[in-house]
């Protein structure tokens, strides 16, 4: 056969294919499974992306005094006071269409326009109108030629007497339904500050009123509280006060320390941003210190260059743009990261796509306009809201906070992964508490006190145990566990003192019994004999407990938890994950430290007994030393799996990301984390990617315990042959 | 004193201690595994319907549970009251002193509903058509005997609309994917043809419509009049009675008659009242493709890795350590790979195949969402280790003798892997392989995010072209229990169907693995090698 050279030719062809296909084929999979981790890498790393800032033109224009950028930032406006709207195509420039109408030209004042496109525009014969900035754009026309503007003026009353800088209007929607909004605006007047308040119908002259300053105080910023009830001036002697518009009584008041040339809000409008005529940038916000209000400065931003000349908030995000004669940065407030820094020329005004992904600046004098794109995807997350404790709004101290998602679209997400590690270490920690000494010392007594007859029950039974589907582990735990518990939570805790007592009754009755019967049947089946002593701790527990919750405390537990220590009772806490958990990892445990100690040379324990040591003092001062390696590494596998647990913590604790170390109440892990948030992250957007690189932290934490483990076992296993 | 002192530094209480901790953790999984068989096997017997008189009324029901007094609370007794349309909720505590003797009425019926949870009462009237037929004794007997017929016409109903008029649906909604095809493409001129034959199907479906509800007409002809213990009316269809079971009035056999029907109707029966009552069996059918499908997978990718670590990589550190690495993998949480799967198959590799082959149907996503093809994947990548480790060690365990022998009668080394020693591996690899089922098929977190659904519409294998769907969602039963026992909410009356699906899935995983772990047994036993 062997001498068929086409046989053979062919088998060596197919063993040449072979070698090549399998080689290739194992490599590609390793590669494979190993590209697992780069994969999730990838998916987190834009997290830490520095943005992006380029500039995309310069154009010439007429001098503007107010520009306003579309949601797409494919269109501009421009307020000229010369020559009024201007509508460009961006980025080229190339002019639109715009429709007439509105103030007569020359402008006197006008004002710089919100993210919604709203400005004041006061014309040359005094009158005062609102703008309200439109596009009208057909269904999925993404052209901005075929748009269409359509600005909408209100108002047309005549103040009184003329301000001599308006500092800040609000819309106030009207009380009832279909009213009409009420226009707020405060306005120097002078060297006082005064403000009106009317609906939008009326031509008729809207006498101003002051406001009351303290002596030597003088407005040089102001902006209305969102619901228009009090307005936060800044002065020229750098205080930033609130007050009630109405009286003049200041109602919360700060010292800012430079003069107050801008004031403004970020998303949400709660955060008041303070810039001052040193380049001062600072964020406030009105938190309850003790029993009153306060003005907190709780982020501070990097010093600009040149007084901040003014604010204009994104409508996605905490991001904020500020310029100065000479510089125009978009910061973000959580972070307090500087997204963008480009450098200006020449006074003038900035503005920033409602998206904020779009930054313009025109020169007041000259007409130049200056684009830059910014892409920042992920301004909210930084090194430092990850891992330190940071201050959000509504928070009187900077605090570790997860939420990820809120009711409202000005909410300010809170990306802080400590609480969730804390919670992961925490289960770890109860869990590993009930395990570890469960698993060691039932492997001790596995390996070396039970009979071979019984061992070779023990092993399977433990190892099917590991097989355990964990969610039904979960469900008993959440719901069968966790009530059962807080219904008998102190028999729980006599438990222990009750096997004693039990041990002491059994005790009298097994030394009655004769030494041949003890050392036949009881050597090697401890563990079976003591069960019933278990069951009879059991009965004393039940028996005991209500006694000990009536007597000791006061017949109800949780009251007494609540009085004397402080603490809450959750129906599903840390002792029922500990307990499930610990069952979980149990045979994990159990099953490599058996083998480790089992493999312990022989020489050794003979040589120990010997010298005429009891089996315990052989297990406990030769055999647990020898094998420590191995338990070692056994934890670290049970570590490993405790930290990775999912459907467990899951099902089993109440998933509110607390930090507290306390037994009674529950944890959020970073596995139940994902395991809840991921379905509704939106595909690439942050919380996507944080989930990512919290399962990167986990991949990283298992894999390094269990490499660990697995070095520490070769070596033992090493030593063990070399004995 | 000092032998008390000797006793301690003897230690053999210590020995006794240590074989408490052990016997505590026997004791915990025996009486884990027996709870949730007595709880799920026991929910299924038909228990007498008990009728005691409280302070607030008559109560009718079975009894669920049973608290002791403790401290200021008074012993109380649970109640299963049922008829949850009346009541509003199907369990009741009622105190156990001023309860009375419990009474078993005889003409108490528990009915089996397709709403509401079941009803618990006596039926007083059965009327066909507005008319009464039989009241009183004679009500209960017509009524089982009008269910048969009542259950067959339902049956052959909900044939028509899945067979039928969900084939229809689906002709017309591929038509429709067509069309949009075609105007994608600018092929106006088939348009018209298009347009017409959906109208024919329009017109079958109206009248295969018409006739379906003349059919459900007749199913509603019969009506039971139900009155409650506390005297309340109720006028139910028989066509939504699934089962009659006069509890009270059952002998043994009749009783285990139920029990069977009930536990069938379990494994083989669609759950009904968003999964709290009726079946599990799309849960297990899912469960099963899943494993099958990530079996077809596992195997060629773990036996190729571990003939190439084993047989044909040169052995050194590198190979060592890749095996290590391969072996963690094992450790990693399974809910990383989830995120994998979820990111890489579903999102990545599942929206390309959705750009490039099934463009006309978005943004619906055909592949770019879960299904049971990347979870199988999913749950392949994190069973692969499994097989890796065990078909290395059957590998290794091959006698030498074997190998040379076949070498050395001129067999190349493929030959000699083919011939020799991959048969002599196969009960290894086995091993492996229902370890990995073993631990794939109680796997959840992964499949949360990639594709596994509380109610899927259709199997992932049916009678349509191509039989066998890989992009559509599918049940399981791993998390059924966590929807049923967590999301669901009515989890209280639930909680026997968890129990239920709990063992369920115990059974299939133990089952597995006592069967892996005697076959390795087995195996080491016979070739010798080494546990550690």
């Amino acid at each position: 056969m062997a001498s068929n050279p086409g046989i053979q030719a062919r088998a060596k062809r197919v063993d040449r294919f072979m070698t090549f296909a399998i080689s290739g084929g194992g490599l590609l999979i390793i590669g494979a499974v190993l590209a697992m981790l780069l994969f999730i890498l990838k998916e987190a790393a834009p997290l830490f992306l520095p943005p992006r800032v380029s500039q995309v033109g310069t154009l010439q224009n007429a001098p503007s005094s107010g520009v306003w950028l579309d949601e797409s930032g494919k269109a501009a406006v421009i307020l000229s006071r010369e020559t009024g709207l201007k509508a460009l195509r961006l980025p080229e420039g190339t002019a639109l269409p715009v429709p007439g109408g509105g103030p007569t030209l020359p402008w006197r004042e006008v004002t710089v326009p919100n993210t919604r496109g709203e400005s004041l525009v006061t014309g040359s014969d005094g009158r005062l109108f609102l703008a309200r900035l439109t596009w009208t754009k057909p269904a999925g026309e993404n052209d901005p030629s075929h748009w269409e503007l359509n600005p909408q003026w209100q108002g047309g009353f005549l103040p009184s007497p003329a301000p001599t800088r308006i500092l800040h209007f609000r819309l106030k929607e009207g009380g009832g339904l279909g009213a009409a909004p009420q226009l707020l605006i405060a306005a120097q007047l002078g060297s006082s500050l005064g403000w009106l308040e009317t609906d939008l119908t009326g031509e008729a002259p809207a006498p101003w009123k002051t406001i009351p300053l303290e002596a030597g105080l003088e407005a040089s910023a102001a902006v209305w509280s969102s619901d228009g009830a009090s307005l936060a001036v800044g002065t020229r002697d750098g205080r930033l006060l609130i007050l009630e518009p109405a009286s003049g009584s200041v109602i919360a008041s700060a010292v800012f320390g430079e003069p107050i040339t801008a004031l403004g809000y970020a998303l949400g409008q709660s955060s008041i941003l303070v810039g001052g005529s040193r380049g001062g940038l600072v964020a406030y916000q009105r938190a309850r210190l003790g029993e009153e209000f306060q003005l907190q400065p709780f982020h501070q931003f990097p010093r600009l260059s040149g007084s901040v000349l003014g604010f204009q908030a994104s409508l996605r995000d905490k991001r904020f743009l500020a310029w100065t004669p000479t510089e125009a940065v978009v910061d973000h407030l959580t972070t307090e990261r500087r997204l963008m820094s480009v450098p200006v020329s020449g006074t003038g005004l900035a503005a920033m796509a409602p998206r904020g992904d779009l930054i313009l600046h025109a020169r007041t004098d000259s007409g130049a306009l200056q684009l830059w794109t910014l892409d920042a995807p992920h301004p909210e997350v930084s090194m430092g809201v990850l891992w330190s404790k940071t201050h959000f709004e509504g928070y009187g101290k900077p605090e570790y906070v997860w939420q990820s998602t809120g009711g409202t679209d000005d909410f300010e997400p809170k990306f802080s992964l400590v609480p969730l590690v804390f919670g992961t270490l925490k289960g770890t920690l109860y869990a590993m508490l009930f395990a570890f000494p469960m698993a060691v010392l039932g492997a001790l007594y596995t390996s070396q006190f039970a009979a071979p007859r019984f061992r070779n029950v023990i092993k399977p039974a433990v190892e099917i145990m590991a097989a355990l589907p964990s969610v039904v582990l979960g469900f008993l735990a959440g719901l069968v566990m966790a009530p059962l518990l807080e219904r008998s939570a102190v028999e729980v805790l006599v438990y222990p003192f009750c096997v004693l007592l039990a041990v002491l009754l059994a005790a009298p009755f097994w030394s009655r019994l004769s030494q041949p019967f003890r050392n036949r049947f009881g050597t090697g089946q401890e563990a079976l004999w003591i069960a019933p002593v278990l069951l009879l701790g059991v009965g004393l527990a039940i028996l005991v407990g209500p006694w000990v919750e009536h007597a000791l405390m006061g017949g109800s537990y949780r009251t007494w938890l609540q009085s004397a220590l402080g603490v809450t009772y959750d129906q599903r806490n840390s002792l029922v994950v500990g307990f499930a958990m610990g069952f979980a990892v149990i045979p994990i445990i159990f099953t490599i430290s058996e083998d480790a100690l089992s493999s312990v040379p022989r020489s050794l324990t003979s040589a120990s007994l010997a010298c005429g040591a009891s089996p315990w003092q052989t297990a406990w001062r030769v055999v647990l030393p020898t094998a420590s390696p191995g338990i070692f590494s056994a934890t670290m596998v049970g570590l490993g799996r405790a930290i990775g647990e999912t459907m467990i913590v899951l099902m089993a604790t109440g998933n509110t990301p607390v930090m507290d170390w306390g037994p009674f109440n529950g944890m959020r892990t970073l596995s139940a984390n994902i395991a809840v948030e991921i379905p509704e992250a939106p595909l690439h957007g942050t919380l996507y990617r944080v989930l990512f690189l919290a399962a990167f932290l986990l991949f990283l934490f298992t894999f390094v315990l269990n490499t660990v483990a697995e070095l520490v076992r070769q070596r033992l296993r090493r030593r063990y042959e070399s004995i | 004193m000092t032998r008390l002192a000797e006793h301690l530094r003897r230690g053999s209480g210590f020995v006794w201690f240590s074989g408490a901790t052990l016997a505590f953790s026997l004791a915990m999984i025996i009486s884990l595994v027996g709870y949730i068989a007595a709880r799920g096997l026991g929910f299924f017997w038909p228990s007498p319907l008990l009728q005691v008189q409280t302070a607030e009324g008559v109560v009718l029901g079975e009894i669920t549970d049973r608290e002791a007094a403790r401290g200021e609370e008074p012993a109380k007794v649970q109640f299963r009251v049922g008829n949850r349309d009346i009541y509003g909720q199907d369990f009741r505590w009622v105190p156990a002193s001023g309860m009375g003797a419990p009474t078993q009425p005889r003409e108490a019926v528990l009915l089996e509903r397709s709403e509401y949870g079941p009803f618990m009462g006596r039926i007083a009237s059965i009327s066909h058509l507005g008319a009464v037929v039989a009241e009183g004794d004679r009500a209960l007997a017509e009524a089982q005997a009008r269910l048969p017929e009542s259950r067959r016409l339902l049956d052959q109903l909900h044939s028509i609309e899945v067979g039928k008029v969900g084939e229809l649906n689906r002709r017309i909604e591929k038509l429709r994917v067509t069309r949009k095809g075609l105007e994608l493409r600018g092929e106006v001129g088939r348009l018209a043809a298009l347009d017409s034959e959906v109208a024919g199907l329009q017109s079958t479906y109206d009248s295969l419509q018409t006739s379906l509800d003349q059919t459900r007409a007749d199913t509603k002809a019969w009506v039971l009049g139900l009155e409650t213990a506390d005297g309340q009316k109720k006028e139910w269809p028989l066509a939504s009675v699934v089962r009659i079971v006069p509890a009270n009035d059952l002998s043994t056999p009749g009783r285990l008659g139920i029990y069977l029907a009930r536990l069938w109707e379990f494994v083989a029966g669609d759950p009904r009242e968003s999964n709290t009552e009726g079946g599990i069996f799309p849960a297990i059918f899912g469960t099963v493709m899943m494993v099958l499908v990530m079996s077809v997978m596992v195997v060629p990718l773990g036996v190729v890795t571990a003939l190439y670590l084993r047989e044909y990589a040169r052995q050194g550190w590198l190979v060592r350590a890749v095996r290590v690495a391969v072996n963690n993998l094992a450790g990693v949480p399974s809910i990383v790979f989830g995120v994998f799967g979820l990111g890489f198959f579903v999102y990545s590799l599942g929206g390309s195949i959705d750009r490039m082959f099934f463009a006309e149907s978005l943004p619906t996503p055909t592949y770019g969402t879960g299904g049971i093809l990347w979870a199988s994947l999913t749950l392949a990548l994190l069973t692969v280790p499994v097989v890796v480790v065990a078909t290395e060690e059957a590998l290794g365990s091959v006698a030498r003798s074997q190998r040379e022998a076949s070498l050395a009668m001129g067999a190349t080394k493929w030959q000699t892997l083919w011939n020799v020693v991959l048969p002599a591996a196969t009960p290894g690899i086995l091993t492996g392989l229902i370890l990995a089922i073993a631990r794939g098929a109680g796997e959840v977190a992964p499949l949360m995010l990639t594709g596994v659904v509380k109610l899927a519409p259709s199997m992932p294998l049916d009678g349509t072209f191509p039989f066998f769907h890989l992009d559509r969602k599918f049940m399981h039963l791993g998390f059924h229990i966590y929807d049923v026992g967590f999301q669901s909410p009515n989890s209280e009356a639930a909680k026997p169907m968890v129990f239920m699906a709990s063992l369920l899935l115990l059974a299939v995983v133990v089952i597995l693995n006592i069967f892996a772990l005697n076959l390795r047994r087995k195996l080491r036993a016979r070739l010798g090698g080494s546990t550690f």
